[in-house]
């Protein structure tokens, strides 16, 4: 492979460079992945496990859009490990596709970005042999991927050939987007373009598969992820969809070679679009630019988050009849209203929703921390820009954006809920729900904006380490029965778990009173100390 | 005669590093003042004081009559800053950017902005993620030289432009220099103060070791040459002024002080001159020329130092 003048001269080396520079990354990427499968396996099977509990399952699952839109084909729902597939198979394939595309793109359009690229072609090096080391790289992560998920679902008790062919269809879809991204590093001059290119196709491909797989016709099969979805793990057992992503899959791969061909180092095949030559008014402020800055992430983070509330949303209606018609299940909640049983699952959810506001909140206030230490806050704070200013504008956009955030959630959790009800009330109540976290979601940014002036250098560490601690206790406070300050120290716990309990003002002001107090020592400790330099 | 800017005994500490060390700057207003040092002397570091981005350890400052920590803000509107490098927002144009800069400091001459665009050839259209050191430079550039800031702050302005564009940047200082306006040009070569300053500050490791115009500094400056002739060139080491005569391979090597330059050519075009290149001496061997023996006193490691790029 490294004799000659080939253009694959030295994929060898590259290959094995790369696997080096990703020993700990993909090792993380097929755990994480392998884990999913394996904790599905096992709770599925914890919970599904009288014929009963099966047939009532597939009942409400088998007609239920919202979940087989998220999920995949409902085949196979007669056995529990039929179900696991079906749960689980989607979100591990995005995993797959996710693992493929990061790989590939970290090994060429980024290395070509930062000019490592044409350092390493000077050398010994062919044209074509670091996309071809990616790919096997990203094509290696795919395979041993699909042999962990197998050994480890066949361990959790499932059959052993539909163990495996899940794994596998997990890796075709991977392979498939190893593939796409192939051609998308070509096309595009920039990382973020890639993962924004491969990004909305897979996107596209999921919405085609799940329109497909609603109405049960051949639109499933315009879709990679429908065609690794059809292998139907544990039912049907079926290789041949497996043949036809790898065809194409290879087909890419070729295709990203070709394109290769007709590109610059350093360029892609599209042009960069060019900007505007002059500003328009409304960048021409701190608060302009900040807006202009955060845009991509915000509605980002805003789509989101309201997609997690169409599915939250959805999975009321499931909680309803799973639980509600269930005797047993019901025994062990203490017979609740099944009302209040829902009220209760979705305030569940609007609190891991207002942890995801908070870290959206954490982010962009870091942001701020991320313009300083870049030098790009220098140049503005030598204008007659304040301090006060240039951070106010970071903090403004995180406040109202995690604010906007949080109510999206709200707004589609309670449309959905009108559609499954009936009742427009809902809608009220689930906005108000949502609503009712920003002043906790608020006190984290907060914490980002105190460390931030008093502590620069450790923000973004001591932060994101507080975001996680605050995950901890909110999630799990209350079901390890932790001593009751141990909850209070997360503000998301200060929040009534509403709809299922009352509002009340008292949290409220308590928690507006600290934002105040750390909002307030974060911008007094920024007006006083030194800029950093680089 | 105002001044635009006087500090001193600036005190700057940046954990166990002294980085400033008790500096002293003035510099008059209208006049385009050179602020020269080897990298990482304290010109950046100054200059950051001197913005209010940095508080100082002690010493006094002052600009444009107002006291840079306190007043930055109201400052700042007076003047306009080129960082030495220049970092933008990769997603927003170099127009953009021009733009935001001006409006934030308190506008700018559109039709001045234009004219630099034109004569810097700067595409203002082009994202900053593809612009090169050298253009992000330009744009910095062309945002201060369009405002109407009494004072420009310019820290290693020309550090990635290339010659033709250094022209360039050496006719813009001319003309705000006719204006009456004030530039305080930070730099590491001793030749492009030569060409624009009218007077210097040298300093190092944190303080101000000489300040004057150019021509007091003149005994500063020692060219080196190398020449080839038709005859052998055995009197040139005899020559006042000529120090380090070196033989090699029919041409001879040597430094000569500014002020001797004319001997040493007159008696050079006797001998048939058939090649001749001088280069004129950096600011790093200026200093190890002249304060090798004070460093060495000092216990500093001199070769090192004057190694360091």
């Amino acid at each position: 492979m490294s004799s000659g003048s080939g253009t694959l001269t030295g994929t060898g080396r590259l290959f094995r460079f790369a696997l080096r520079r990703d020993r700990l990354r993909l090792p993380v990427w097929i755990a994480v992945g392998t884990f999913m499968v394996v904790t599905q396996s096992v709770s599925s099977q914890a919970l599904y496990d009288t014929a009963a509990d099966l047939a009532a399952y597939r009942a409400s699952v088998g007609s239920n859009a919202a979940t087989i839109a998220l999920a995949g084909p409902p085949v196979g729902l007669d056995t529990v490990a039929g179900a696991v597939a079906f749960e689980i198979s989607a979100t591990v394939m995005l995993i797959a596709a996710l693992m493929a595309m990061f790989t590939v793109t970290r090994h060429t359009r980024a290395d070509e970005e930062a000019g490592r690229t044409e350092l390493l072609r000077s050398a010994r090096v062919g044209r074509h042999a670091p996309l071809l080391a990616a790919v096997l790289l990203a094509a290696l992560a795919c395979v041993v991927l699909a042999l962990t998920i197998g050994v480890a679902t066949t361990a959790s008790g499932l059959p052993a050939p539909g163990s495996f062919v899940l794994g596998a269809s997990v890796a075709a879809c991977g392979l498939v987007f190893t593939g796409v991204t192939a051609v998308a590093v070509q096309a595009t001059g920039h990382t973020r373009g890639v993962y924004g290119l491969v990004g909305g196709l897979f996107a596209v491909a999921f919405v085609l598969r799940a329109i497909g797989d609603i109405e049960g016709n051949w639109v499933v099969w315009t879709s990679p992820v429908g065609w690794a979805q059809a292998t139907h793990p544990f039912s049907d057992d079926a290789v041949a969809p497996l043949l036809l992503c790898l065809v194409v899959a290879a087909g890419l791969v070729v295709a990203g070679f070709a394109l290769l061909d007709r590109r610059d180092l350093g360029s892609g095949l599209v042009q960069p679009r060019p900007g505007r030559p002059t500003a328009r008014r409304g960048l021409l402020s701190p608060l302009g630019l900040a807006v202009r800055l955060h845009r991509g992430a915000l509605i980002a983070w805003t789509a989101g988050l309201a997609l997690l509330g169409v599915v939250y949303g959805a999975l009321a209606e499931s909680v309803e009849t799973l639980i509600g018609e269930n005797e047993q299940a019901l025994a062990m909640f203490g017979n609740p209203d099944v009302d209040q049983l829902v009220d209760a699952y979705l305030g569940t959810t609007f609190a891991i929703t207002a942890l995801l506001a908070s870290a959206y909140a954490v982010s962009a206030v870091l942001r701020a921390r991320a313009e300083e230490s870049g030098d790009r806050a220098e140049v503005l704070l030598a204008t007659g820009t304040s301090r006060a200013a240039w951070l106010g504008s970071h903090v403004a956009v995180a406040l109202a954006g995690s604010a906007l955030a949080i109510t999206a959630s709200g707004l589609t959790t309670g449309l959905v809920r009108v559609a499954q009800t009936g009742e427009a009330a809902a809608l009220g109540r689930m906005v108000g729900a949502a609503v009712s976290y920003v002043p906790a979601i608020w006190v984290v940014a907060g914490v980002a904006v105190a460390l931030f002036g008093l502590l620069p250098r450790l923000a973004t560490t001591v932060a994101w380490t507080a975001v996680g601690l605050f995950l901890l206790i909110t999630m799990f406070a209350e079901s390890f029965d932790w001593p009751g300050w141990v909850g209070d120290l997360s503000p998301i716990n200060w929040i009534p778990t509403l709809p299922l309990e009352e509002w009340t003002l008292a949290p409220l002001v308590g928690l507006a009173a600290v934002a105040v107090a750390l909002l307030a020592a974060g911008f007094g400790g920024f007006r006083r100390r030194d800029i950093a330099l680089g | 005669m105002t001044t635009a800017i006087s500090v001193s005994g600036l005190v700057k500490t940046f954990g166990a590093t002294r980085a400033l060390d008790g500096l002293d700057l003035e510099v008059a207003t209208g006049e385009v003042h050179g602020f020269l040092g080897p990298n990482g002397s304290g010109k950046s570091t100054t200059i950051r004081v001197l913005l209010g981005l940095l508080r100082p350890d002690g010493g006094r400052s002052e600009l444009l009559g107002g006291d840079p920590w306190r007043d930055a803000v109201a400052l700042h509107r007076r003047l306009a800053y080129v960082p030495g490098d220049v970092t933008l927002w990769p997603s927003i144009s170099g127009g953009e950017a021009i733009d935001l800069i001006g409006a934030l400091r308190g506008g700018l001459d559109p039709r001045r902005r234009a004219e630099l665009l034109e004569r810097f050839d700067l595409d203002p259209r082009k994202k900053a993620r593809t612009y090169s050191k050298g253009n992000r430079q330009k744009v910095a550039l062309v945002a201060a030289l369009a405002s109407d800031a009494e004072l420009l702050v310019l820290d290693e302005p020309t550090s990635g432009l290339d010659p033709l564009m250094e022209a360039v940047f050496q006719e813009c200082i001319r003309e705000v220099r006719a204006e009456g306006r004030t530039v305080l040009l930070s730099s590491h070569i001793l030749a492009e103060a030569e060409a624009l300053c009218d007077r210097v500050s040298i300093i190092r490791l944190g303080r101000t070791v000489q300040s004057g115009t150019l021509a007091e500094l003149r005994h500063l400056t020692r060219m080196s040459m190398v020449v080839e002739t038709e005859r052998p060139a055995d009197g040139v080491g005899a020559l006042p002024g000529v120090h380090d005569l070196r033989h090699d391979d029919g041409r001879v090597s040597f430094d000569v002080d500014t002020d001797a330059l004319d001997g040493v050519l007159r008696h050079l075009a006797g001998l048939g001159v058939r090649g001749l290149t001088s280069t004129p001496p950096t600011l790093e061997e200026l200093f190890l020329r002249h304060y090798g023996d004070e460093l060495a006193e000092d216990g500093v490691p001199v070769a090192q130092e004057a190694g360091r790029p």
